[in-house]
């Protein structure tokens, strides 16, 4: 086998412009609930954004410098705005069923997005510097500690705690959360659960 | 194997306009101002860090307790066990277990902590040494070279002191007993702490080196009592849904909840491997989650509730609209489109007409359009 050609092949026929930038959608795509996935995205872009002007300037701009302290606050509220909006699409497409009909890795990517999200909002908030990221150190290293992660992470090194943070976590949420997006649109919308007959019955006799 | 299943493309329902590029942009746009908006107006929540610094000089006999729980083995670290040390003269503490699983005890004590040497010798020599302080030198040469009984005698005196101690003019006054050389090594450790030195005698320890990422040991230092306290004061607490909320009136890490709600409780509350099973409790809870596609019951839940209803509301009015369902001649087979469908259930046919659609002899507004007459396509895969 020609992996190339493989590679190829697969890419043009998942990828196509009609996927991954649709000019039509089905009329079915009528509801605020399909919102919640583009202000997700927005919010992460936000998120990183404010995130890499503070990175840009270091941890001590950022907490004792005015406009060290407008970007924190940016990311701040960036960061519960991406909550609020994907914890609102998780339940919108659980209530649509969304793994249906061939979606199901679809939604486990989103799942495991959502997981590595709160990996990388806590890391965020050891990395604050104040009493909060120093209390929740101390607190969180026994939950570490307990499962056995200690083996790879001391949540008391804020090196690795901020290293985590700024590079590894979010290379690990923007790869999961692209392949979320080409996976959506490469499968389309999950079209709607079959309607109730009988109910149509009823009213039509 | 082979199994047949209905596979609807999307792009064969009845499309309309729709511009993605301009709609992310929008939507980036208002989520922007809205952001911007709320962090000028409200800024976020910050509460500077407290230092061994000012807890010596607002509380003195705080920091003398931890130093002689450092010193004598009761205080929290000392006796912890991995990943910091194997507890104090072997006997750990805070080694969770569950069911015979310790994933905590497998990784030896990679970040080691020798509480008596790092946060009390090492820093009183260093002091010594600085300020050429002869009765500190000789005090300590008294501590290493007593019996270990003897140590123990004097700092059990001194912790049960401390409990009886006052304070006057920033000075820690205790009443007469024999504690030997320690009660000259507190107080001159928490002389220390209040010139501000003490943290970095505390990292330096940790980090061997001139950068100084890892603040392991000045965190580990106020653990005991001191930052417990504090927290307790601000309702930061464990038990008061510490982690979950920040301060004032912001939101914290709201979606902690489910993690937080644990440990209000029992067992995880009151148990004495209640983080580790905790933990584990929500990886189970995670594993569901992820899996849902696969869960008997809780896949079909959604199907169940009525919510998609209102979601698709538009659409199932239009199906009311146009009768489309009642006119389906596969209804039957229909109601079972999500579960696998036989071959024979299916017949021979490579389409059939699906209830999804409307009559085509409907009149769809202008920005929608039909990609395709009313079939659904019935695929065969290959699992």
């Amino acid at each position: 086998m020609n992996w190339t050609q493989s590679m190829r092949k697969n890419v043009s026929e998942k990828l196509t412009w009609d996927h991954l930038l649709p000019s039509e959608q089905p009329i079915y795509v009528s509801s605020l609930v399909y919102s919640f996935g583009v202000f997700t995205l927005s919010s992460l872009v936000l998120c990183i954004v404010s995130g890499v002007v503070m990175a840009a300037y270091g941890p001590t701009w950022y907490q004792y410098s005015g406009v060290g302290s407008l970007f924190r606050s940016v990311h701040f509220w960036s960061v519960q705005a991406f909550f609020f909006f994907m914890t609102m699409h998780l339940v919108g497409q659980f209530f649509m069923g969304s793994w249906r009909e061939g979606r199901a890795f679809t939604w486990v990517i989103g799942a495991v997005s959502f997981g590595i999200s709160v990996i990388e909002a806590f890391t965020g908030y050891l990395s604050r510097g104040d009493f909060f990221s120093q209390w929740n150190q101390v607190q969180s290293k026994d939950a570490f500690n307990g499962a056995g992660i200690d083996g790879f992470l001391n949540i008391l090194n804020n090196g690795q705690v901020y290293g985590l943070h700024i590079a590894v976590l979010p290379l690990v949420l923007i790869g999961l959360v692209g392949w979320h997006l080409v996976a959506v649109r490469s499968k389309g919308v999950v079209p709607p659960y079959q309607a109730r007959a009988n109910a149509k019955e009823g009213r039509r006799s | 194997m082979k199994r047949i299943r209905f596979s609807r493309d999307t792009l064969q329902f009845p499309q309309k306009d729709f511009d993605m590029v301009k709609e992310g942009v929008v939507s980036l746009g208002i989520i922007t101002v809205l952001v911007v908006a709320v962090a000028a107006i409200w800024g976020a929540p910050y509460r500077p860090a407290v230092t061994n610094q000012q807890v010596a000089l607002q509380n003195p006999i705080g920091i003398g307790q931890e130093v002689l729980g450092d010193l004598d083995g009761q205080g929290a670290i000392a006796s912890y066990g991995p990943p910091y040390n194997n507890g104090w003269h072997g006997k750990a503490q805070s080694v969770q277990s569950f069911l015979g699983l310790s994933p905590q005890t497998w990784w030896g004590t990679p970040y080691h902590v020798n509480t008596a040497q790092a946060d009390v010798l090492i820093p009183l020599q260093m002091l010594a040494t600085a300020s050429h302080n002869g009765a500190l030198t000789a005090a300590l040469h008294t501590y290493k070279t007593a019996s270990y009984t003897q140590q123990q005698a004097w700092t059990t005196a001194m912790t049960n002191a401390m409990g009886k101690a006052t304070v006057h003019n920033g000075q820690v006054v205790l009443p007469s007993g024999h504690y030997g050389p320690v009660a000259l090594m507190v107080n001159d450790e928490i002389n220390l702490a209040k010139s501000g030195l003490l943290s970095g005698a505390l990292d330096r320890e940790t980090n061997k080196g001139v950068y100084r990422w890892n603040v392991q040991n000045d965190l580990l230092f106020l653990q005991g009592q001191v930052l417990p306290g504090i927290a307790n004061n601000i309702n930061m607490a464990g038990g008061q849904w510490g982690i979950n909320h920040d301060e004032q009136a912001y939101p914290g890490p709201w979606w902690l909840t489910p993690y937080t709600f644990l440990y209000q409780i029992p067992p995880w509350s009151t148990g004495a491997t209640g983080d580790q099973t905790a933990a584990y409790s929500m990886g189970f809870l995670f594993l569901l989650l992820v899996l849902v596609p696969w869960i008997p019951g809780l896949n079909k839940l959604p199907k169940l509730l009525p919510v998609h209803r209102v979601i698709w509301r538009d659409w199932y009015q239009r199906l009311e609209r146009t009768g489309a369902c009642g006119q389906c001649p596969l209804r039957a087979s229909c109601t079972q489109e999500f579960r696998e469908q036989s071959q024979a259930h299916m017949g021979a046919a490579e389409t059939v007409p699906s209830c999804y659609l409307p009559d085509e002899s409907m009149a769809y507004n202008q920005n929608e359009r039909h990609r395709s007459p009313g079939v659904s396509t019935l695929r065969t895969r290959t699992d």
